[in-house]
């Protein structure tokens, strides 16, 4: 039946997503209490006495104006870098999409069912993207808690921007990772591969921030990552452009990876 | 329709890699099951019936040939006929954190009949003696495969796949398995099963096909490769078996594997019993004992290659 492998899923995931989720609502929790403790002004100059080359590593780019607010330093504190943390989550769930149940042996029973491979695929995708935009809600609602607690004054239209803009980067990652799976086949391969994957992007996008005005500047466009810069997002707000080109890519990637999982055998 | 086919293999092949690596795993594989039968399908491990059984079931893709169960192509219409076929896997491996009660809601729900799926697996672990309320990492290897046999039952398929089903359990519950397989064929209904335990497979099958290194070399009822051509000879004398005798019985072309216990000497005949009845006669014959050989011994036979024995 339609939805029932889409269900299955979430009642499978839906503890882990309330643990990765109460776990990072946490942290955000902590950055907006931790705000009062800290005079903007003076982090303002220590920033501007920092090289670029460490000031892209942080993910700080050239507007520094925007990162002596307090939504500044909760972006810089908490989204900065994030997406290394944020991948985490959707690389566990990407994994689990084919990998996981292809090296437990659990799929052999699944694709035994009146089920197309495609169906069992398409409703976990769904499924675990879900699970992510739970995720997401949960620290969002932990910035939230931040703000009522520690009494903090942000801006919070744009920091449920920076937020929520984690959704289309963090599916980008499950689906580039669901791709790698398939292609691989083997789980340790697979997240061996996905692993390199994050790293290089990191790595190209901070030598991309850091070499600017140089040659060097275009290869971090390479990187996934330079497309979730959590202080362009509260200065301009939602970047379209890139909220496409991460759905677009991940429509690409879910697709690739259908038609490899249809054409290809299952692993022992 | 009571002979029609329902799973028709045609030049099945597999083979893994290519070049001076390849490795063939199932060779030419021409066999038919019939509607209503219990087909024994026979194998030390890595003979290829787990293979056939995956490439059955669309899991993998034959190299050349193909399948077709009730008369459907095994890969383009595969949903449409795991429908209707019920499955279960030799490597047998279920959601670790699930109860058996969840899994068994999960499969009837993606089979689109919870209720009366439910209903029938419920009496079906009533019968094979399974608390599905645990989880399947607290099931013992005997319950896991239990839970295994329900979810491939519970929909009464019209097929039942079944790889290597009764290993690690105990003999009553192969008993209860063994009577569900004879009322599945009261019913009508087809079983493939892929086993090692020959005793089981007499016990059940209609007919057995032997597969041997990817090939399928035998294919025959039960009852016709139980006759086989050699049998179990034990010949009892009165006082003590003469001397020579049995040396002269291991030089008869007739006869081999000729051992003494006291009395007794066995040994192994094929053919008529007048060279053998001529050649005791120097003795006194208190009795003679004609054992039909086991499947196992046939089996073996097969897979000896010893074929003037058979």
């Amino acid at each position: 039946m339609t939805g029932s492998v889409f269900i299955e899923t979430l009642k499978q995931t839906w503890k882990q997503m309330v643990y990765w989720g109460v776990g990072l609502a946490a942290m955000a929790l902590l950055i907006v209490l931790m705000v009062p403790l800290f005079d903007m002004q003076q982090m303002a100059s220590l920033l501007e006495s920092f090289p670029p080359v460490i000031l892209a590593m942080v993910g700080i780019g050239d507007d520094l104006a925007i990162f002596t607010t307090n939504e500044g330093f909760v972006a810089i504190g908490f989204f900065g870098k994030s997406a290394l943390i944020f991948a985490v989550y959707p690389v566990v769930m990407g994994m689990r999409i084919s990998a996981n149940e292809e090296d437990d042996g659990t799929s052999d029973v699944l694709l035994s069912l009146p089920i197309s491979r495609g169906q069992v695929m398409v409703e976990k995708f769904l499924a675990y993207a879900a699970s992510i935009v739970g995720v997401v809600v949960l620290i969002y609602l932990g910035l939230q808690a931040g703000v009522v607690l520690g009494g903090v004054e942000l801006d919070v239209v744009g920091l449920a921007e920076v937020t929520f803009y984690l959704i289309p980067l963090m599916i980008f990652i499950m689906a580039a990772t669901m791709l790698i799976a398939v292609l691989a086949r083997r789980r340790t391969v697979a997240l061996g591969l996905v692993t390199a994957f994050v790293i290089i992007s990191y790595m190209l996008q901070t030598i991309g921030a850091a070499a600017e005005g140089t040659v060097a500047e275009s290869v971090g466009a390479i990187s996934f990552l330079t497309y979730y810069n959590a202080g362009e997002i509260l200065s301009q707000g939602f970047i379209w452009p890139h909220i496409a080109g991460f759905a677009a890519l991940s429509a690409v990637m879910l697709l690739a990876a259908l038609n490899r999982y249809e054409q290809r055998e299952i692993a022992v | 329709m009571a002979s029609a086919s329902i799973i028709e293999m045609r030049g099945l092949s597999k083979s893994y890699g290519s070049g001076a690596k390849q490795t063939v795993a199932l060779s030419n594989l021409n066999l038919s099951v019939n509607r209503g039968e219990i087909f024994g399908y026979l194998g030390p491990n890595g003979a290829g019936k787990t293979t056939t059984i995956r490439l059955l079931l669309d899991l993998i893709r034959p190299s050349q040939g193909g399948a077709t169960i009730f008369g459907m192509d095994v890969r383009a219409d595969s949903v449409e006929i795991h429908r209707r076929i019920g499955f279960f896997p030799a490597e047998l491996s279920l959601w670790e954190g699930r109860a058996g009660k969840q899994i068994i809601h999960y499969v009837a729900s993606v089979r689109g009949d919870t209720r009366g799926i439910v209903k029938h697996a419920d009496e079906l672990a009533e019968r094979l003696d399974l608390d599905t309320s645990k989880k399947v990492r607290d099931l013992s290897s005997g319950n896991k495969r239990k839970l295994g046999l329900v979810i491939a039952m519970m929909h009464s398929p019209e097929l039942l796949i079944l790889d290597e089903p009764t290993g690690g359990l105990d003999p009553l519950v192969q008993q209860s398995f063994h009577s569900m397989m004879d009322e599945y064929r009261d019913r009508g209904k087809t079983v493939f099963l892929s086993s090692h335990v020959l005793s089981e497979v007499q016990a059940i099958c209609d007919r057995v096909g032997i597969l041997r290194d990817g090939e399928l070399k035998a294919v025959e009822s039960v009852e016709k490769i139980m006759n086989v051509e050699f049998s179990w000879i034990d010949v009892t004398f009165r006082d003590a078996v003469p001397a020579g005798m049995q040396q002269k019985l291991g030089r008869m072309p007739s006869i081999t594997d000729v051992s003494a216990n006291g009395k007794v000497l066995r040994m192994r005949m094929v053919g008529d019993f007048d060279p053998l009845l001529r050649a005791i006669s120097d003795g006194y014959v208190e009795s003679l004992h004609i054992e039909e050989p086991t499947l196992e011994e046939i089996f073996l036979a097969y897979y000896s290659g010893d074929k003037e024995k058979r």
